[in-house]
């Protein structure tokens, strides 16, 4: 079986961080290495149980790592099945031996022993989102405001607000130049302006959200969906249908509608801003209708709905580094971290 | 003992439970007693006057603040949405009268007794805001009874001698009202005798708040949402002055003793606008387990007067209630605001929004943006009500708390952020 594209290879005898973000629709999760380096993500849908859906999105990016472990085996230096080396620069992991179980294990074909191995090599996790609480593996939680905000500067230093559309809420995360969290907004609570509005607009209009999507992008009309209300909505939309507009624009007005109201939650910007969230990874007209209320240009994450955990996944590993850094051995640089673009400091 | 990480219980709390209990049979055996009268005030209002005319006095935004703490407040707003008021008005007064009209009280429950005493006389003050004016109003019309009050001048930047001499004629007029309507005469030394005691109250009050200068703070705005009901409803009585003479030398024991509400308090946040009454345990746990003391708030000092000098009580009365915070522009709040933190050492700003009352909510007209803005101070906005619990999302509030700690964390190292990975996938 061939890694998906995204991936690179997994290098042997590292330790893994790894990054669950527990959402309110979807759990998220992000193995990293020593370098930061994203080896694997799963997304399961979050259930009934934050607990189980956590076991379950670790236990299937863990599976997506042992397809490369093969290769990991053929292309590590020395002594691979033995306990020397391994997580050479980083003290405090546990190391070769159970990375080789893991290499071992996939070379046999066994990929539920190599899934254990691996998870004897977790190193650290953070958990985020909702339900973070209830992630019983993780070593620590930290909220997606954080998270959200680590993962989109890993992939966009220069940016400056990041807009989340996720199923329960919408945030927009502020990060100043030197990549500071300044400000962040939530919308109020309610449906209104997030993923679950979308959702029971489709579930109204009986398609599923990807026909909604399809749909929007067709659209030049400049229908706006006025209601941020779910409920007066769905009564706007009807009143729309029986007025005879095209579906195309009512679908791209619902997206409209969202969008104004992250519209207004951003104000002023004063840089790049990126998206990320379940909405912007699995609805392209999101994307285009936030860059027409913003008159500007988004980016786009290669993983839009993993941002979070993977800022958790990078958390994960730089709390480990500052723990092993009060050791004697401190003072070494992390290894793959380098210096801000944007100022003099040095990792 | 000083250091610690648990929770160590303000003992003062016990003589405040026996006084609140005396306060409220007192008001009962008032309200039953044909020779005696009982007045409902607002909390910064006129009460003094009332005092001094021997009422006993009642203050049903107490009741609303229990109601909301008790956690029943969403039982009753719609009874009072029934009777014409907005659910989004006011959740005091609608709570309040909901309340009422299933005769329902958290007094039944508390002291054994029938709920708020019936009232000769209510009288309000619109300083804080008009609904008060209409929440008396409603029950006036419902224990038959006449309702007085005074509208001072609203949201002023400075407040004048013209201002004062304006709202002194008002009181001068109630005072007159009240003697002609029960036939009584006010004794003007009574007055400046239940002034003294009541700006003294008031000045301990304050004095106990600033303990929270120190670091560790002794007390949080959580504690002082407790410890703040005799400044309000024991108003010109020593017993008020006692017990913050005995919760003073508490606090100041705890500061000698470096004794921290939040034994390893990490932040120190002000809390800016009403209380969650509903949430104020939850928030309170939250914010000892993030280490974050909450050590000033508006709120709070809302009852910390200057104290009465001995000239005019009556002018005392018009100036304390009418430079109150709520009643002040803008430009004034914000510069409050700026003062506090320097006083208290404020790390950051949490504003409550609270939906059903915009008169005690200060994030509406950009002051919160323009502390942030202009002073690079940290600031939070939290949506929430002072009373409805149905407004306020936990899961929502605890994360935005949670990552306003983290923000407060990350602003304390500076090198951790300037530094991005080399691991792009
Ligand atoms: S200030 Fe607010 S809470 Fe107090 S009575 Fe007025 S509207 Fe109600």
């Amino acid at each position: 079986m061939t890694p998906p594209a995204l991936l690179p290879t997994r290098r042997d005898r590292e330790a893994l961080f790894v990054g669950v973000d527990a959402g309110s629709s979807a759990t998220k999760c992000v193995v990293i290495d020593v370098a930061g380096t994203l080896l694997s993500q799963s997304v399961v849908a979050s259930g009934f149980d934050y607990a189980v859906a956590a076991e379950q999105a670790l236990d299937a990016a863990l599976r997506g790592i042992v397809p490369s472990l093969g290769g990991a085996f053929w292309n590590a230096p020395a002594d691979p099945l033995g306990a020397t080396g391994g997580c050479r620069d980083f003290p405090g992991t546990t190391g070769a031996k159970s990375i080789s179980a893991a290499v071992a294990a996939a070379c046999r074909g066994d990929e539920d022993e190599a899934v254990s191995a691996l998870r004897a090599d977790i190193a650290r996790c953070v958990a985020t989102g909702y339900g973070r609480a209830n992630v019983r593996f993780a070593q620590s939680a930290v909220t997606e405001i954080t998270c959200h905000a680590r993962g989109a500067r890993e992939w966009y230093p220069q940016v400056r607000a990041i807009i989340d559309v996720g199923g329960q809420d919408t945030k927009v995360i502020r990060i100043n130049a030197r990549g500071k969290l300044v400000d962040y907004r939530m919308n109020a609570k309610c449906a209104a302006g997030t993923g679950t509005f979308l959702e029971s607009i489709a579930l109204k209009l009986g398609v599923p959200l990807r026909t909604l999507d399809d749909l929007a992008l067709t659209s030049t009309g400049r229908t706006v969906v006025n209601s941020y209300c779910t409920v007066f909505a769905g009564t706007e939309i009807i009143e729309r249908i029986k007025n005879g507009e095209p579906r195309q624009d009512i679908a791209l007005g619902l997206f409209r509608s969202i969008a104004t109201r992250v519209g207004e939650m951003v104000g002023a910007r004063d840089g790049a801003v990126a998206a990320t969230g379940g909405v912007v990874a699995h609805c392209r007209a999101m994307v285009k209708v936030l860059e027409e209320v913003l008159g500007a240009s988004v980016l786009l994450p290669p993983l839009p709905q993993q941002a979070g955990a993977y800022g958790a996944a990078l958390l994960a590993r730089e709390a480990q580094w500052d723990d092993v850094s009060e050791d004697p051995g401190a003072g070494r640089r992390m290894p793959g971290r380098s210096a801000c673009h944007e100022c003099s400091s040095q990792g | 003992m000083a250091g610690g990480t648990k929770r160590i219980e303000i003992q003062s709390q016990q003589r405040l439970k026996s006084l609140m209990r005396d306060y409220f049979l007192d008001l009962d055996a008032a309200a039953k007693d044909p020779a005696r009268r009982v007045a409902w005030c607002t909390s910064v209002g006129p009460c003094e006057i009332l005092v001094a005319l021997g009422f006993a006095t009642y203050f049903p935004e107490n009741h609303g603040a229990l109601l909301g703490a008790k956690r029943v407040s969403h039982h009753y707003i719609p009874h009072a949405v029934g009777a014409g008021y907005c659910a989004e008005s006011c959740s005091y007064t609608t709570a309040d009268i909901g309340a009422a009209l299933r005769k329902y009280s958290p007094l039944q429950e508390a002291y054994g007794i029938d709920g708020p005493p019936r009232p000769d006389v209510l009288c309000y003050n619109t300083n804080q805001c008009r609904e008060v004016q209409d929440w008396f109003q409603f029950f006036g019309k419902h224990h038959e009874s006449p309702v007085l009050g005074i509208c001072p001048p609203r949201y002023l930047g400075s407040v004048s001698v013209a201002h004062i001499a304006f709202v002194r004629t008002q009181l001068q007029q109630l005072v007159a009202d009240i003697e002609s309507r029960f036939h009584v005469k006010l004794d003007p030394a009574k007055l400046q005798e239940v002034v003294a005691l009541s700006s003294r109250a008031s000045a301990l009050w304050r004095r106990v708040l600033d303990t929270a200068r120190s670091s560790p703070s002794p007390i949080t705005f959580w504690d002082g949402l407790i410890h703040m009901a005799p400044v309000i409803l024991m108003r010109g009585s020593r017993v008020a002055i006692e017990y913050y003479e005995e919760l003073l030398r508490e606090m100041q024991g705890r500061v000698e003793s470096g004794i921290g509400a939040v034994p390893a308090e990490r932040f120190r946040l002000y809390w800016e606008g009403m209380p969650v009454w509903p949430r104020v345990r939850e928030l309170s746990e939250k914010c000892f387990d993030l280490k974050v003391s909450v050590v000033a708030s508006t709120y709070c000092n809302s009852w910390a007067f200057e104290e009465y000098d001995g000239g005019d009580p009556l002018e005392w009365m018009a100036r304390t209630s009418t430079e109150i915070f709520i009643n002040r522009d803008e430009v004034f709040k914000q510069s409050f605001l700026l003062e506090m933190r320097e006083r208290f050492a404020i790390d950051g700003f949490v504003f409550h929004n609270a939906r059903t009352c915009p008169n005690n909510t200060n994030s509406r007209f950009g002051l919160a943006q323009r502390l942030r803005d202009e002073h690079e101070l940290p600031v939070l906005v939290v949506d929430g009500d002072l009373s409805d619990g149905r407004f306020f999302s936990t899961a929502q509030t605890m994360t935005n708390l949670e990552a306003f700690v983290e923000q407060l964390a990350e602003l304390r190292t500076p090198s951790r952020a300037c530094v991005t990975g080399g691991g792009k996938p």
